[in-house]
């Protein structure tokens, strides 16, 4: 579990060049957007091209996108569940 | 607050000399658009209630999220072309080109068009102008100097201006979807300024590869067609073309003409691609634009609106629209269902169809729509109908960055 | 009758960063080289400003160039309310435009590298980060034409606005900008981000009163001598 977890945190770090934030800063159980880590619309859309590209993962309409960005944690259970 | 500075030129006395607001008005018009090549069958389509949205196959298999759009059609380019080989491959140049000419045509040989060059003034409006060059390089084909040149606005801005014997001033305005309505705002103060007797206003952009990817990795397309204030709107359909208005003072116009009587814009500050959620930004612009034309809001006869077809716009826009006209909203429509969201080209082609709109005396539809949100307000016009006396006009625009504009025209006179 | 004049002015390029009250400075070592070079992606808000900010790291060059440059005003902008702030205009002017944007957009394309691809973005960033809410204009400055004063000082002189930022801001691509763009439309290294407050004042320079010029040469001008008396704000 932890090696997916270090490499996706990395990857969301990138994917949204967050310049202060390491992976320690991303909590588990911590909102990714509004509070928490504070992403906006335009950060889902960059991770859901991330998902796509690093994980082969497709999301096709922002509404599903809600649930699974919930927080770190639904994210990380999301890409391991369905990867290719 | 006083503050000590340096003081500039332009900035003290001056001003009062010519703060006679002279009235400017709409002498001439041109178009191409998803519906063909001239005023004429964009005055068709408006009466018919059409839209010029179609599927381009071209486009499919790319992964795009919509090959639908307003396409300005195959053989009115072949036509562009044929007539001006040296622009082959400059497609912005020569739609703008095109909608200037037919303004020009308008306005006539005598009288206005006699002004002499120095006198003639130029505004363009474009988001993108020829990003053809970019996409070529990056492809690794080369495109021609001309088109190279046009990847900067200011440079087609003037190349147009040498082209129509104008030697006034030249600007050139790139504000994202409210371009438009600014370059009219900045014409008519040309006008105002005595810096000009004759401007014309043109808006173009093309429908390229580069804003469709952009747009499908926003999810804001719609793969069926834009719905503006529809209950099942899935996002908004782009479009190509060019809009040109020849402005002139009030007195060198005979008969009734469409007067820009006041403009307004302003900034959201809340977020770079969604508009604020109450519609307070486009509602700041709306007011400042009605109280610079000294018309009360219940004065409109009729708004036009943005309407993009996007979940996030069309119930801003609605919001706004309460927040000025409280429960009375005008009656107000959306053509992006003609010609799709045309961008720089926006506001002059928008601008055009309430221009239409006055001399039919003919309040538009809105193309697309099926069954109207029921949290918008309920004056939305589904299909072209008479109007009782359509004489004030609020035209409005919203775009990337928060900003918003907004237009008030007034109609009559002669 | 109002009196308008420049309150504040800054400028950033090649040679040197500064406003009007610290006028002209050289960069630091750790990015003088990379920025002479016009390698822009070396000057980060930290090398300047210690002070916090949003989501500086997605945004493209011609945005923080004009960001930065509206903060280096030492102008009082901290100190306006509400009221002052939604009578705020922004005027940004750009030769470059977003050409080099584009081209990182073409490489790599992602919904926010997009969104930066228009210069009524950097407006955007500047009005969100001052929640100024004021008439708004971006234009590309035609050669030998007017730019962002004046379509500013017509704001203020019709009481379209209380004040005016205006905004200069240049990254150069560098395929196609130098063979197509006029010289004195090139900035040297290929960049720049400039500004200036343009509000109601009272002259202390003594001079004759500046005419509009290249938002560029004006601010650096400003940047380079100083605005007369220190300012004050009753």
């Amino acid at each position: 579990m932890q090696p997916l977890t270090d490499e996706l945190k990395s990857k969301i770090i990138k994917a949204l060049n967050l310049d202060k934030v390491t992976p320690a800063d991303i909590k588990q159980d911590e909102p990714l957007f509004g509070t928490g880590l504070g992403l906006d619309s335009l950060d889902a859309l960059d991770l859901v091209s991330m998902l796509e590209r690093d994980y082969g993962i497709l999301i096709q309409d922002m509404e599903s996108a809600r649930q699974v960005f919930a927080s770190y944690g639904t994210l990380e259970d999301y890409v391991q569940r369905n990867r290719r | 607050m006083t503050a000590q500075g340096v003081a500039i030129a332009g900035s003290v006395g001056e001003s009062s000399q010519r703060l006679d607001a002279t009235p400017v008005v709409i002498a001439g018009s041109g178009t191409v658009t998803a519906l063909g090549l001239g005023r004429e069958r964009l005055e068709q389509g408006l009466l018919a209630n059409a839209s010029g949205l179609r599927n381009c196959p071209r486009l499919a298999g790319k992964g795009y999220q919509s090959t639908m759009g307003g396409f300005v059609p195959d053989e009115v380019w072949s036509a562009l072309r044929g007539r001006d080989p040296a622009h082959a491959d400059a497609p912005a140049y020569l739609l703008a080109d095109a909608a200037l000419r037919e303004a020009r045509a308008e306005v006539g040989s005598g009288g206005l068009n006699s002004a002499p060059a120095s006198r003639r003034g130029l505004v363009l409006s474009t988001t993108k102008a020829d990003i053809t060059a970019l996409e070529g390089d990056f492809h690794h084909w080369t495109s021609s100097i001309t088109a190279q040149r046009h990847l900067f606005p200011a440079l087609l801005a003037a190349d147009l201006g040498a082209a129509h014997d104008i030697a006034g001033p030249v600007q050139c305005i790139s504000t994202a979807c409210v371009s438009g309505l600014l370059a009219i705002q900045q014409g008519a103060l040309l006008i105002q300024e005595d810096k000009a007797d004759l401007v014309f206003v043109v808006g173009v952009d093309l429908f390229s590869d580069f804003v469709l990817s952009g747009f499908t990795l926003l999810k804001s397309l719609d793969p069926e067609g834009c719905r503006p204030f529809d209950a099942e709107r899935k996002g908004l359909s782009l479009g190509e073309g060019a809009g040109a208005l020849v402005l002139a003072r009030r007195e060198t116009v005979a008969s009734p003409a469409l007067t820009v009587t006041g403009w307004g814009s302003s900034n959201d500050a809340n977020h770079l691609t969604g508009p604020s959620r109450d519609g307070s930004g486009l509602a700041l612009a709306m007011n400042r634009a009605l109280q610079k034309a000294g018309t009360a809001p219940h004065d409109v006869d009729f708004v036009h609106a943005h309407g993009t077809g996007t979940s996030y716009n069309d119930a801003m826009e609605g919001m706004a629209l309460r927040s000025v006209f409280g429960n009375r909203v005008p009656p107000y429509c959306s053509s992006k269902g003609i010609f799709g969201h045309t961008l720089g080209a926006a506001g002059l082609l928008e601008t055009i169809v309430c221009l239409i709109a006055t001399r039919n005396q003919l309040l538009p539809g809105t193309p697309g729509l099926r069954c109207r949100d029921p949290s918008v307000p309920d004056s939305l016009l589904d299909k072209p109908r008479a109007a009782g006396s359509l004489r004030r006009i609020l035209k409005i625009n919203a775009g990337f960055g928060g900003v918003n504009a907004a237009l008030v025209l007034e109609w009559g006179g002669g | 009758m109002n009196e308008f004049a420049i309150l504040a002015a800054s400028f950033m390029g090649r040679e040197g960063w500064g406003n009007d009250r610290t006028r002209l400075r050289p960069w630091p070592e750790s990015v003088a080289g990379a920025l002479q070079r016009g390698e822009v992606e070396a000057l980060r808000w930290g090398t300047l400003f210690s002070s916090e900010t949003s989501r500086f790291g997605r945004m493209d060059l011609l945005s923080r160039l004009g960001l930065m440059a509206v903060e280096l005003l030492d102008a009082g902008i901290e100190t306006m309310d509400a009221a002052q702030r939604n009578a705020v205009g922004v005027c940004v002017e750009t030769r470059s435009g977003c050409t080099a944007t584009d081209a990182q957009f073409l490489q790599t394309p992602l919904a926010s590298a997009f969104a930066y691809t228009l210069p009524s973005t950097v407006l955007g960033e500047i009005c969100i980060r001052h929640r100024f809410r004021g008439p708004v204009l971006c234009l590309a400055p035609v050669a030998g034409q007017g730019g962002s004063v004046e379509a500013a000082l017509g704001w203020l002189n019709r009481g379209e606005a209380g004040a005016c930022v205006c905004v200069a801001c240049d990254v150069m691509d560098k395929r196609f900008a130098a063979s197509v763009l006029s010289p004195q439309d090139v900035p040297g290294g290929g960049w720049q981000g400039c500004a200036v407050l343009i509000g109601c004042g009272t002259d202390a320079s003594g001079g004759q009163p500046l005419q509009p010029d290249s938002l560029p040469r004006l601010a650096r001008s400003l940047v380079a001598s100083g605005i007369g008396a220190p300012n004050s704000v009753i």
